[in-house]
Formats: C-alpha cells, sequence, structure tokens
C-alpha cells in the first residue's frame, strides 16, 4: 500500500494512475482491483495505516519527554525527521490529502484531533478562568502542519526545520502568553542550533569513514 | 443587482459580497449589449462558477467540463477566457484574495476613524479586520473554501497565489499590531499564525455551515493575537 502514497507523494494525487501505484508496489491490475474499490480506496486505506504510525510515533515522543514544553518539541522534533527522512509518503499524509476525497481527509482530521488533546494537557497549568479558546489545540496543530506542508510544496523539506523557533513561540503563546512564548523560542533555538551542530559532526564523521 | 452590474464596470471589478451566487446567463441572440460587457459577464460567470465546482468537487475532482456547467457556457467559451482549468481557478482565486484584503483594510481604516477621540488600540483594530475577514468569508463559503483550501502543489501558480495571501495577510496583521506596547514581531511568526488560522478555517468551511466559520471569529481573535 505504500506504493499509493508514494505516487501521490511523487506525482500528485490527481496524477497518479493505478498503473504509477503499481509500479511503485508491483503486483497486477487485476489483484488491485480485487483488493481496492478504485484509488480513492487505495490511498484511504494506505493513509489509515501510515497515519496511524505516524501518530503513534509522535505521541511517544511527547509522552517520553518531560514537561509540557519539551513534549511538544519532541513531538514536532519527531514529526519533522519524518519529513525530512520520508518527503514523498510526508507529501501525500499532509498535503496531497487534502485532495484524496472523503474518506481519507476524515482520517485526517481525526488524527489532528488526537493530535490536538494531547497539546491541550497545557489546560492542566492554567487557571480555568484564564483558558485559551477551546479551538487552541486545532490551531496549534495547524500551524505546525501548514508549516510541514509549505516546505513540502516547495520541494525542499530540510527547511521545515527554520521554522522549529516560531512554532514553539506559537504553541505556547496560544496558551500561556507572550512572554512564555518569547522563553519558548529561545530555547527551541539553542535546542536547534544544538541538534544542526550534532547532524554536522555526525556527517563529518561520514565522510570521514567513506575516505579511509 | 445583476443589471447593475451588466452595465457597470466598476461593478464587475469589484462585486458586492452579497451577490454570492453565479450571475444568470445573458439571453441568446440579439440582446445589444456591447461585445466587452457580454465578454466580461462570461467571465465573471466563470469565476464565480470555479469557486462553486471547487465547493462543490474539490481539487481531486475538479474538472473545467463543471465549470462551463455551472457558468452556463460553452467549452468554446471558456478556452476563449481561459488557457485552462487552472488559468480560471487562478484568476478567480487572486480576484477573491484581492476582496478578502480590501475588506480587512476598510475594516482597518474604519476602526482607525473611530479610534480618532480615544487612545489608539492597535489590537482592536487587528480584532477588527479578523472580524471582517471571517465575516468575509462566511457570507461566501464557496470562497471561503477556495482561500483557504490547500491547492494541489503541482499547480505552481496556484500554490504561490496562496503563499502570497498568506504573506499579505501576515504583513497586514503586523501593520495592524505596529508600535502596539511591547510588541517584538518575529519574522515569519505572523505567517506561522495565518497558516493556522487558515487551517482552522479550511475545516470549518469545508462543513458547509457557515455559522461554524462566525463562531470562530472570537476564538481565531484571541489566538491570532495572543502570541504577538
Amino acid at each position: 500500500m505504500e506504493g499509493v502514497l508514494l505516487a501521490a507523494g511523487e506525482l500528485g494525487y490527481r496524477e497518479t494512475s493505478v498503473r504509477s501505484i503499481l509500479e511503485r508496489s508491483g503486483g497486477h491490475r487485476a489483484q488491485f482491483y480485487k483488493d481496492f474499490a478504485g484509488k480513492e480506496d487505495c490511498f484511504a486505506q494506505a493513509y489509515a495505516t501510515w497515519i496511524e504510525r505516524l501518530c503513534v510515533g509522535v505521541l511517544e515522543a511527547a509522552a517520553t519527554t518531560p514537561g509540557w514544553e519539551g513534549g511538544v518539541r519532541a513531538a514536532i522534533t519527531r514529526l519533522f525527521e519524518f519529513v525530512v527522512a520520508r518527503p514523498a509518503i510526508a507529501r501525500a499524509l499532509l498535503v496531497e490529502v487534502q485532495i484524496a476525497g472523503e474518506p481519507a481527509l476524515a482520517r485526517h482530521e481525526a488524527a489532528v484531533e488526537r493530535l490536538a488533546a494531547a497539546i491541550d494537557s497545557a489546560r492542566a497549568d492554567i487557571d480555568p478562568a484564564e483558558a485559551p479558546p477551546e479551538a487552541t489545540g486545532v490551531f496549534v496543530v495547524g500551524g505546525i502542519e501548514s508549516c510541514a506542508a509549505e516546505a513540502l510544496t516547495a520541494g525542499d523539506a530540510a527547511r521545515v526545520w527554520d521554522a522549529l523557533p516560531e512554532l514553539m513561540h506559537l504553541a505556547a503563546g496560544s496558551y500561556f502568553g507572550k512572554e512564555a512564548a518569547e522563553g519558548s523560542f529561545e530555547r527551541a533555538s539553542i535546542f536547534l542550533e544544538r541538534e544542526r551542530e550534532h547532524w554536522a559532526a555526525k556527517a563529518a564523521a561520514r565522510e570521514t569513514e567513506a575516505g579511509e | 443587482m445583476t443589471e447593475l452590474r451588466l452595465i457597470s464596470g466598476a461593478a464587475l471589478a469589484e462585486p458586492e459580497p452579497a451577490e454570492a451566487a453565479p450571475p444568470p446567463r445573458l439571453l441568446p441572440g440579439r440582446h445589444g449589449m456591447p461585445a466587452d460587457l457580454v465578454r466580461a459577464h462570461q467571465r465573471q460567470r466563470l469565476l464565480e462558477a470555479a469557486a462553486a465546482a471547487l465547493a462543490e468537487q474539490g481539487y481531486g475532482r475538479l474538472t473545467a467540463a463543471r465549470v462551463t456547467e455551472l457558468a452556463h457556457v460553452s467549452s468554446r467559451t471558456f478556452y476563449q477566457h481561459f488557457e485552462d482549468l487552472w488559468a480560471c481557478v487562478l484568476a478567480a482565486y487572486e480576484e477573491q484574495a484581492a476582496r478578502l484584503c480590501d475588506a480587512i483594510e476598510t475594516a482597518y481604516t474604519t476602526e482607525r476613524g473611530r479610534g480618532l477621540n480615544r487612545i489608539a488600540d492597535q489590537s482592536s483594530t487587528a480584532g477588527a479586520g479578523i472580524a471582517a475577514a471571517i465575516e468575509f468569508l462566511a457570507a461566501e463559503p464557496d470562497v471561503a473554501r477556495l482561500l483557504s483550501a490547500e491547492p494541489p502543489p503541482q499547480i505552481a501558480a496556484l500554490a504561490a497565489a496562496r503563499r502570497e495571501l498568506i504573506e499579505r495577510l501576515g504583513a497586514m496583521l503586523r501593520k495592524a499590531l505596529a508600535d502596539r506596547d511591547g510588541a517584538t514581531p518575529l519574522p515569519g511568526l505572523e505567517r506561522r499564525l495565518i497558516g493556522a488560522a487558515l487551517a482552522i478555517v479550511s475545516t470549518r468551511a469545508a462543513s458547509g455551515d457557515p455559522q461554524r466559520l462566525r463562531d470562530l471569529e472570537p476564538e481565531l481573535t484571541e489566538l491570532l493575537l495572543a502570541s504577538l
């Protein structure tokens, strides 16, 4: 089923044909139509599997990192790692889904609601009298997703990392206000700088290994 | 109102928000209308039909055939106006994006005018712009879907038009909040906020219930201003 997501991510959902799916997944046309009602059904089934996998990974990263801010940053980091490692699949999951029909779109909305509910755990630390709007979780997830979609649409998945501090600002600001947002922005900037140094060191080590 | 639009160039360029439904087809045969007005009327019908067809079919299934059907023009007429389907959708998008920005600018101007006799309040100016944007989109659900839905990335001009709208809305938000006490705008933050707002608007607009969009206004205002 990965074939349909690869095809949609590489060619666009509108341009994806059963032939292009089979070119990537193998198999025969007759078998395809035994398993699926058509392209939309195939995409929806593949989507359900992969979005669940991505959701579980992101929520796991958040749950295993201490604190709300650390959890949100870890969740965004896990999502961005996926976006950079599997840009075609990510493009299918986050961008092409918007035009792939109701069944996949419903799965997408369910995933957004699930992630929003996790981010909404911030309310535990907020006085109910000062609670942010009900839509805050969905707003924050929408901001993170639209940022990933922008990088994927531009064909430069790696640039998604540039937005990490701004997204932490958006997330913290939406729940805790401007002062908290600025602190989250600063800490995310430092985190990103360290991560980039780490990636550069790993790349240098790989180059040295290859040269020996 | 439809007749007024037929004889007024200005009305054709900036249709009233209340005129959401595609204008009726001109009667066939000799009606004495100047050819350029007939063409302008056809083009307007096609632009409005593009938004209606998109709301009905989504980007995944949208066809030029459906646009011509809703506009009550022939396929030949369609291709006299536009090179292809995407040129038509792009023209519709750009026209409606400009109308949305005009609605926000008008709200800013009105709110600033009201503030002449009191201490200027940038948040209320920004709030008036957000309220105007939501009302504009709620009044025309097809336009709300056109402007908020993520277009296919392969249609580069359309994706660029959407990016441009996000940039412009972000710049307008920044402008409204300029000089607010303690405001330290971060480059790029407004764009992220507008992206988040469009994601919610897109979901609400897809529900087809304009009230769900209107209900969003106070929440969206609070969220857009919370961290700026």
